[in-house]
């Protein structure tokens, strides 16, 4: 069953040379003198005025968390589809009825207005 | 591939009580403007069907279906009845203590009869995904509803602290069952104790997956040394939860415990009897011994009921059905009462006091002598002293015990029992024999809250009158043949 | 060494790796992309136990989604977590023996005494036509079908408890913004009233005029 991973594994060393080389080619052959005033951060000129980060809105958290619930959801409707016709009917009804209770949750936050921004 | 459809019969009251929650989810979007009362009604009248629905189908025989993920036996349709009994008593008091708190929200009803939901998974699995999947339905409508006060900040704490705890508990027994499952090779219950009982089964592995297992059940259980989480959680939570929080879920952590400890590594009892003894003892010394210095009628209550799971551990640590029957016996009640203390806490609060310092209670007899004459009963029930029922499950887990040949166990429960009246006690004092100089009057939020505390309260009696039937359905729906 | 134990190897040490940096770094956002190495190594030392459909799904979910949940946590606290750690490398000496004894503990259970190979067997390697995902599936949503539904309920109270917890009505100071529909409607008698009032006479208009005149 492996082999026919081979050239995904391929692809991954391929990734990580092509990303990994050029930084590594960079570091070696530039020229680097690094002082005090080159590496400290700024803006505009200025020193910094304050962190980077900053307090994000939590509706950011719920659309993260809602998205992770459907794709939960299609995880299990990929290997659904595989074997659908070595289920049979149980199969498709035991979907449906998983499907069916996240409708339910659809409509809850559809109603709940969790889904509009404003 | 051979594979026959379920029967769902006996998983009906499941079903039903899904159906109609899903239902009631979606509705409540409708509802919270126009009726906001009607989820609250439609929540009690879920419940009652699906009560109904189990008494009709009452069963004595043990029915498994789903490809033995789901079992029905009689000691599944008991404890859910009382779920659903304790449920109803757990929604009567918290509508009224939401309104008071103006934090009604529809979605309180609904997490909770998720919750009763997930109880019913736990008290019915036969399969250790089953179990874990309904332990977790439970903890999370719990974690949810602990937050939902959002702007107490107590209240988050409470959330955040049973969330981490829960979650670390919850992961010590998924190890657990995953060791369990590498020694037995199955996630059926009974067929662990089949390859068990063929001694194919890796010695060492099993019982290093049952100190993880234990630990776990400790944890949901709050017994010591995994009680951290209780006083904090049951004092901060808004009482409404801490009173669903100390009822209801112990009976189905109760059917947990049976489930994995007797239906599934029964014959690993030397292995698990051991651990059992000490997190029992512990439980009823650390719990009676701390009760006794807090102010705090909520923490008191905590501590006191650490100690009631020391019982509990103890009866189960007896290790056969007889002790199993009288924990059940035991958490029943423990159930029942804390309906009954946790009620009558918010039968007496108002927004922006909570009537849980024991200061409060101080005089309650002159200011409303029924309502003391209740919490005596309350806080005589907890103590054990007779005729109250308190005393009938406390003899009957000692008596197990003893029975089992564990005497000296049987002792510390005593002597752990007559420091613990000592704080039931405190209680009375103050109320009977402590005088408030400005005497504020303490009467119930309604009239129909008054009385459904006087009716939990008054059943502590009548139970303890008439003890029998109830101890008579537990032995019963453990197989047990009563002697005597 | 066999190729695919090399393959493993280099999957288990970055994936240990990964994750002793994930606890180590100071800055949170790296460390939450440390945890996203160690779930793609995980996922293919998953692979390499042929279960193929597993170790997508890491990817798929955790990678995907769950890892967004955490960046999200960790702009939205905006805590510095490098402060909060002050004082936290005192305990490093209890937390290594504890880490050691645990470790111990485990090896000896979980280790090659109780799960080596003369025990279990060597793993079955199947052909090119074998498919992980039709193993799981199959059962899944037959014999399992009542915990599949179980975990849609779980789901389902996910989605409760997130709306409920998060979910907060924005009251008009919240958030200020526009509403043009309401802009373009307004109509003037809705701003500006007309008042009638009596005209005021002032009583010496022709001597002040006599005295502007005189002026100029």
């Amino acid at each position: 069953m492996l082999e026919n991973y081979l050239p995904i594994l391929v692809f991954v060393v391929l990734g990580i040379l092509f990303g990994v080389g050029p930084i590594v080619v960079g570091y070696l052959l530039g020229p680097q003198k690094p002082d005090d005033e080159k590496l400290s951060p700024y803006e505009c000129g200025f020193e910094a005025f304050e962190d980077a980060r900053m307090k994000f809105d939590v509706r950011f958290y719920l659309v993260a968390i809602l998205f992770i619930i459907f794709d939960l959801e299609i995880a299990f409707l990929f290997p659904w589809a595989v074997v659908l016709d070595e289920i049979g009917t149980f199969g498709l009804v035991s979907m449906a009825v998983f499907l069916a209770l996240l409708v339910v949750g659809f409509i809850y936050e559809w109603r709940k207005g969790a889904l509009e921004w404003e | 591939m051979t594979f026959e459809v379920p029967n769902l019969a006996p998983a009906l009251p499941e079903i039903v009580l899904l159906t109609l929650t899903s239902f009631l989810l979606i509705a409540d979007t409708v509802w919270s403007k126009r009726c906001a009362h009607c989820t609250y009604w439609a929540t009690q009248i879920t419940l009652l069907v699906v009560g109904w629905l189990i008494v009709s189908s009452f069963t004595t025989q043990t029915v498994v279906t789903f490809d033995g993920s789901f079992v029905r036996d009689t000691l599944a349709d008991v404890l859910k009845l009382f779920i659903v009994a304790t449920s109803i008593g757990i929604f009567l008091f918290s509508r009224e203590y939401l309104l008071q708190q103006r934090s009604y929200h529809g979605e309180f009803f609904v997490l909770g009869l998720y919750g009763v939901l997930g109880m019913f998974v736990m008290v019915s699995a036969y399969n250790l995904i089953t179990l874990y999947l309904g332990l977790e339905i439970m903890s999370l409508a719990l974690y949810a509803m602990i937050a939902m006060q959002r702007d107490s900040q107590k209240a988050s704490e409470a959330a955040m602290k049973y969330f981490v705890l829960g979650a670390l508990a919850t992961g010590m027994m998924l190890y657990g069952m995953s060791m369990l499952y590498g020694a037995t090779g199955t996630l059926e219950l009974p067929k662990i104790a089949q390859v068990i009982a063929s001694g194919h089964a890796d010695q060492a592995v099993l019982a290093f997956s049952l100190v993880f297992i234990v630990i776990g059940l400790a944890f949901k259980l709050g017994a010591v040394p995994f009680h951290m989480w209780v006083p904090d959680v049951y004092h901060g939570a808004p009482t409404a939860m801490t009173l669903y929080l100390a009822s209801a879920p112990k009976i189905a952590a109760f059917a947990m415990l049976y489930r994995l400890l007797w239906d599934g590594l029964q014959l690993a009892l030397p292995d698990w009897q051991g651990m059992l003894i000490i997190l029992s003892v512990l439980s009823l010394i650390v719990g009676t011994v701390i009760a006794v210095v807090q102010t705090n009628l909520k923490r008191l209550l905590a501590y006191s009921g650490i100690s009631h799971m020391g019982f509990v551990l103890m009866g189960v640590a007896a290790g056969d059905a007889e002790g199993f029957a009288a924990a059940m016996f035991y958490i029943i009640i423990y159930a029942i009462t804390s309906v009954a203390a946790f009620g009558m806490i918010i039968a007496l609060a108002r927004m922006g006091h909570e009537f849980d310092e024991i200061e409060d209670f101080k005089g309650l007899n002159q200011r409303n002598p029924w309502l003391a004459a209740m919490m005596l009963f309350i806080m005589f029930s907890m103590a054990g002293i007779p005729p109250f029922i308190g005393f009938w499950v406390k003899l009957a887990v000692i008596e197990a015990a003893v029975n089992a040949g564990l005497l000296w166990l049987a002792i510390v429960a005593v002597i752990t029992a007559v420091i613990g009246a000592f704080y039931y006690l405190r209680v009375v004092k103050v109320m009977y024999f402590d005088t408030v100089e400005e005497s504020k009057p303490a009467e119930p939020i309604t009239r129909e809250l008054g009385f459904a505390v006087s009716v939990v309260s008054g059943l502590l009696l009548i139970l303890g009158l008439f003890p029998s039937w109830i101890l008579d359905l537990c032995y019963r729906s453990l197989g047990v043949t009563v002697v005597g | 060494m066999s190729f695919e134990q090399l393959v493993f190897y280099a999957f288990a040490g970055i994936s240990s790796l990964a994750a002793l940096m994930m606890i180590t770094v100071r800055n949170p956002v790296k460390a939450a992309l440390w945890l996203v190495l160690t779930f793609i190594s995980a996922a293919g030392v998953w692979l390499l136990a042929e279960s193929e459909f597993l170790g997508l799904v890491l990817i798929l979910v955790y990678v995907g989604a769950v890892m967004v949940l955490f960046l999200f946590v960790v702009m939205m606290l905006d805590i510095n977590l490098a402060e909060m750690k002050e004082g936290f490398a005192q305990y490093a000496p209890v937390g290594a023996l504890v880490a050691l004894v645990v470790f111990g503990l485990i090896y000896l259970v979980v280790g090659p005494e109780h799960f080596g190979l003369d025990k279990t067997g060597l793993p079955v390697t199947h052909g090119p036509d074998y498919s992980n995902t039709k193993e799981i599936a199959v059962p899944l949503y037959t014999q399992h079908a009542y915990a599949f539904v179980l975990a849609a309920v779980l789901l389902l109270v996910g989605i409760v408890a997130a709306i409920a917890l998060t979910l907060r009505r924005r009251g008009p100071r919240d958030a200020l913004y526009q509403d043009i529909d309401a802009q373009v409607r307004v109509r003037a008698e809705d701003r500006l009233t007309m008042v009638k009032m009596a005209p005021e006479v002032e009583p010496d208009v022709s001597s002040k005029n006599e005295e502007e005149e005189g002026a100029k």
